[in-house]
């Protein structure tokens, strides 16, 4: 129940898609749609600031995605202040938090908007392919320098799938990049709202894997356009997947709809079903140490876990039927585990897979971990409890 | 085969899908008064917060009882003939079974307090969702409220009521809280906590009367201490009761004590009849006291297993060591083993971080550990649960203590600045 004060209305109202709510992400479409789609905002930040044009500075901030960068940037900040005081007691969130604040501010702002002053490309270390397809694309691979591209192709290909296997994909998805780190700072009002139907989860897996074969068919096509020359009809499909791609999945998916979305859809909308980075994430974490452990039988249904997890997982059906387990979309966010009112989620890494099937209908206890007996034991501890005599309180 | 299940919370559903899983072609008809689908009640709390949904309380999409072939009746039972093999619905008329589970589950106790039968309203419990109505219909009208009853209940009802900027006096009879389960330093530990929360907590303090204004709302409390506290709104949650209040009237019935007389493999003395979770009284040849277990845990083991005895299986129920686990406020909250049922004057070790509300006790018989109550930190209870089993010396626990941590990664607390006492255990309770 909404709690009766204009206070309590008022953030009903923005957190669970009230009229607040539909005004915030009309105002987020048409920053996103004039920021993508018009030049109107170039030169708002020197205007506001009367940098002066002699200025050395002036050609940076001139740029509108300058100022779309120091947005983003204290939309990271004061939601991680917000991060900070609300989960005060749990470590992992501080962590983290700190970690998102960090990239954003010097990885992802600081950094390219020095680099620009120097007159450098604009280069941003906190994105790899095949988010940021275009560091694979040849104009990049051509003129940017050498240490930046070498930077682009070792983290892309060795780094990524190496920290994935030890971490899990939260080292990237709720740690370093910054549309993780918006939707874990700025958009933690609006987790809950992720769509956790058996449906959304069908879908999910379709189109976020679709965007990963196009992406990597994209940047197939468009390296051959760049490197072999001569084939007029490739130069064709190249083209038309660099342009096509850019405007659907850069802009539309990732940046109008990922974020404007949030006080409606969540705040993970772009990540969970479209994100080719996450995607590919995903399918070495299934094979990887990363996965969240269930406490046994500790699980009272209550469903908070799944109520606040932004990627839509029904966290509750793992925990409920004693399966630890480890989904291609999970973030790695830890939020389940701090909500959960009695301690039964933890993340970890760690080699021993457990079984990972599940059915939607699975509530009670399949029995995978032990046998018949209300208390028994992985078989490996068994011939330890015949010696300490503990057998007889089972028998 | 008929199955009618009675009853729609997690020992009923329990019952429900594992008969199903058992036998793909019974049929199987769950019957509830209460709501149209299966809640987490340990839930409730969330949702008077405004921190879910109602509809996410439901443990389980709602195709699933279409897929799983389980009828959901909304209907209350009030007579059955055992012999004749047919409940009577209050409004869907006879239904014939062959074979029937009653899971009614647990109601509120209420003592005989002076002027209660004359409370038109105001009077709160919270273990139901008729209770989350009441209580969220009566939010607005209320400014001050008092809760009685030192427990898991009360303490939820509190914070809810905090929530919601409610002046909030909980009342509570023990010399600490939750003498049932905590020691004297723990209860006091959660006491304070909930203090620093704003909560007006009086101890050895019990309500002999409550009074009613003009429309016969609630509007004071009076305590032993002739204290007089105004309200209007008084939350009792001073334990439950298995819910059989409606089956005493059934013309021919299974036999009832406390609750419903089961045998080990939790049949009653009708043939075909089957009683689980809260509302099971289960009778072990040559133990004279019967076991009750009014938990989420012990409900749904329970209905898992007849859901297994319906098909002719017989197997005994046996109670595992016993684990629970909470949270007060921020206070994490895990207890494995007999800590506060183990034997008068045993000797614990009691630790606690100074300046923290982080503690462990663990009750030992000076050879081997019988149970633990940890607080402020996460545990793992089947590391515990294994100890206790494998019959481990107390000063073994407290050197591996590590092992059992489940802080959430970069929060492991400190167990090197604990510091330790040795206490026997005294209780508290009446």
């Amino acid at each position: 129940m909404v709690r009766d004060t204009i206070g309590g209305k008022v953030l009903n109202s923005i957190k669970n898609r009230g009229i607040l709510a539909w005004l915030i992400m009309a105002a987020l479409l048409a920053l996103y749609i004039t920021l993508y789609f018009t030049a109107e905002l170039d030169g708002a930040l020197t205007g506001l600031f009367g940098v002066a044009r002699s200025s050395a500075w002036y050609a940076v901030l001139y740029s509108r995605w300058t100022l779309y960068g120091m947005l983003y940037t204290i939309g990271i900040v004061f939601g991680g202040a917000y991060m900070f005081y609300k989960y005060r007691h749990n470590k992992y969130q501080i962590v983290r938090t700190s970690v998102v604040i960090f990239v954003q501010v010097f990885l992802a702002f600081s950094l390219p908007s020095l680099l620009k002053f120097l007159g450098q490309p604009d280069y941003y270390f906190s994105y790899l392919w095949p988010l940021k397809i275009d560091y694979f694309y040849p104009q990049n691979i051509l003129h940017q320098p050498m240490p930046f591209v070498i930077y682009s192709f070792v983290g892309a290909l060795v780094a990524v799938p190496i920290l994935t296997i030890f971490f899990g994909k939260r080292w990237y998805c709720s740690w370093v990049c910054g549309c993780g780190g918006l939707a874990n700072t700025f958009g933690e009002p609006w987790r809950h709202l992720s769509i956790k139907s058996a449906w959304a989860w069908r879908f999910e897996k379709f189109s976020i894997h679709t965007v990963l074969l196009v992406a990597i068919l994209t940047t197939m096509f468009v390296m051959l356009r760049g490197f072999v020359p001569g084939n007029s009809g490739l130069a064709e499909v190249g083209y038309e997947l660099q342009t096509w791609y850019g405007l659907i999945v850069v802009a539309v998916l990732s940046g109008v709809l990922g974020t404007a979305l949030y006080p409606i859809g969540g705040t993970r909308v772009w990540c969970r079903f479209f994100c080719p980075m996450a995607a590919l994430l995903g399918l070495i974490q299934k094979l990887g140490r990363f996965r969240i452990t269930v406490k046994r039988d500790m699980c009272i249904s209550c469903g908070m876990c799944s109520t606040y997890c932004e990627m839509g997982i029904d966290v509750r059906a793992y925990a409920q039927a004693n399966k630890s387990f480890t989904r291609a979309s999970c973030v790695g966010c830890g939020i389940c585990s701090e909500v959960c009112p009695r301690g039964v989620l933890r993340l970890e890494n760690k080699w021993r897979r457990d079984p990972q099937e599940l059915s939607m209908s699975s509530f009670i206890d399949e029995s995978w971990k032990r046998g018949q007996t209300a208390v028994s034991y992985h078989t490996d501890e068994v011939g330890s409890l015949a010696q300490t005599g503990a057998c007889e309180r089972r028998s | 085969m008929k199955i009618l299940i009675v009853g729609n919370g997690v020992a009923g559903i329990s019952c429900a899908l594992v008969a199903r899983q058992r036998d793909p072609d019974a049929s199987i008809t769950i019957i509830s008064g209460e709501t149209d689908y299966f809640f987490s009640r340990t839930a409730l709390m969330y949702a008077y917060m405004n921190t879910m949904k109602r509809r996410d309380l439901e443990p389980l999409e709602r195709s699933v009882w279409q897929k799983q072939r389980i009828e959901l009746v909304r209907d209350w039972v009030v007579d059955m003939d055992g012999e004749g093999r047919h409940v009577v619905l209050e409004k869907g008329g006879k239904r014939p079974y062959d074979r029937l589970v009653f899971a009614v589950g647990a109601a509120p106790n209420l003592f005989g307090w002076k002027g209660v039968d004359a409370v038109k309203d105001g009077l709160v419990h919270f273990v139901s969702m008729q209770d989350l109505d009441r209580c969220e219909r009566l939010t607005p009208s209320t400014t001050s409220a008092v809760v009685l009853g030192g427990g898991l209940i009360g303490i939820e009802l509190v914070e809810c009521l905090l929530y919601h900027g409610k002046k909030v006096t909980f009342l509570i009879r023990e010399p600490y809280y939750w003498p049932m389960a905590l020691g004297r330093e723990e209860g006091d530990m959660v006491a304070a906590h909930m203090r620093e929360h704003g909560v007006d907590i009086r101890l050895n303090e019990e309500m002999v009367e409550v009074k009613t204004d003009a429309t016969g709302r609630v509007s004071q409390v009076i305590t032993n201490k002739d204290e007089a506290i105004a309200c209007q709104l008084l939350g009792i949650a001073a334990g439950v009761h298995p819910a059989i209040e409606r089956l005493k009237g059934f013309t021919r019935g299974p036999a009832l004590g406390r609750g419903v007389k089961v045998d080990p493999t939790l049949q009653t003395d009708l043939d075909g009849v089957f009683a689980c979770g809260d509302c099971a009284e289960i009778h072990y040849p040559g133990q004279e006291r019967p076991l009750s277990e009014l938990i989420w845990y012990s409900a749904k083991r329970q209905g898992a297993l007849v859901g297994r005895n319906l098909f002719g299986d017989r197997i005994p129920y046996q109670p595992p060591v016993f684990f629970n686990s909470s949270r007060f406020f921020e206070v994490e909250y895990t207890t494995v083993g007999d800590v506060m049922l183990a034997p008068d004057g045993v000797p614990t070790l009691y630790r606690v971080m100074p300046g923290k509300n982080i503690s462990q006790r663990i009750v030992h018989d000076g050879e081997r550990v019988l149970g633990f109550n940890m607080l402020g930190s996460r545990w793992n209870h089947e590391i515990l649960e294994r100890w206790i089993l494998e019959r481990r010396t107390a000063r073994f626990c407290v050197d591996h203590l590590r092992e059992a941590q489940y802080d959430v990664e970069f929060g492991r607390v400190d167990l090197s600045r604990m510091v330790e006492r040795e206490l026997p255990l005294t209780k508290e309770f009446p």
